[in-house]
């Protein structure tokens, strides 16, 4: 996977965390997936097409999911409802925004799709490519020093 | 300050009405398009307007170009949200006589920013 590729993936996830949630994600190892299913229980996707094709997906833990729908939109909830669905499809509706931007500048145009949502643990996805999905996965507080992890999964050709 | 968030997305209306708490702006009317908008400013008073680009039934650069032509609303500091710099759009909406413009993602410090210089603009 050329590096071109996933720097703006980094960069997108890490600026629109800073910005858009007042936190700091910092990234672990990047991991190439074994399995095509979703990382985490709340899981936004987003298609890219243009000069390249792909699909990325932003996914969390359920308590990951609920956190940032608290410091997103001001509001707590108690489970996995509509409108938390709806701010993780909006964050990934960012993030990949962000993305585009960064590839645009390195030459490469994309337009995305409007973003989708699914909740459930390990559930089989169309990454649109057959290359590798590649895994990277943010870690961010969410206070009482508990951790929570962010996987942005991306498969890009 | 009255604020009105145009948006059709009903959680980036929140996400907004979140950004703007954060900077202690908390009386926000909301509609979800530029038609909807023109109905809420027939019927009140606001401030300031924060509207969305893509939106059905009447663009944000439609309700921007109708705001700015009539003379009891073209006062209204109007403020642009867009997730891409397009340098295209950007420029029509400035000819279309927009008072600032924000470029998602945004900290509540940039819309501070942009709402001060949207106000200086209108001269208010």
């Amino acid at each position: 996977m050329d590096v071109k590729f996933i720097n703006p993936f980094i960069m997108a996830a890490q600026s629109v965390f800073k910005t858009m949630l007042g936190i700091e994600a910092t990234m672990s190892k990047p991991v190439i997936k074994t399995s095509r299913t979703t990382s985490g229980e709340v899981t936004g996707i987003m298609g890219l097409v243009g000069d390249r094709k792909g699909t990325i997906t932003i996914s969390f833990r359920d308590k990951g999911a609920l956190f940032v729908y608290k410091t997103l939109i001001g509001d707590e909830s108690a489970s996995i409802n509509s409108d938390v669905v709806d701010a993780i499809g909006e964050l990934t509706n960012i993030i990949s925004g962000q993305a585009r931007k960064e590839f645009e500048k390195a030459g490469v145009n994309l337009k995305a799709a409007i973003p989708m949502v699914i909740v459930g643990k390990e559930i089989e996805l169309n990454f649109i490519t057959t290359l590798p999905i590649v895994q990277l996965p943010f870690n961010f507080s969410v206070g009482n020093g508990t951790q929570e992890v962010m996987y942005l999964d991306f498969s890009f050709e | 300050m009255k604020v009105l968030v145009v948006d059709d997305f009903a959680t980036m209306r929140k996400i907004i009405k979140n950004v703007l708490k954060q900077i202690n702006i908390e009386n926000v009317l909301e509609a979800e398009n530029g038609k909807h908008a023109l109905t809420v400013l027939g019927g009140d008073t606001v401030d300031l307007i924060i509207s969305d680009w893509i939106m059905p039934e009447m663009t944000g650069i439609e309700f921007l170009k109708a705001c700015k032509s009539d003379d009891n609303i073209k006062k209204i500091p109007f403020i642009m949200v867009t997730a891409e710099a397009q340098k295209d759009n950007i420029m029509e909406a400035i000819k279309s006589g927009v008072d600032n413009y924000i470029v998602k993602p945004f900290t509540p410090d940039k819309l501070r920013e942009a709402i001060d210089k949207a106000k200086a603009k209108v001269g208010k």
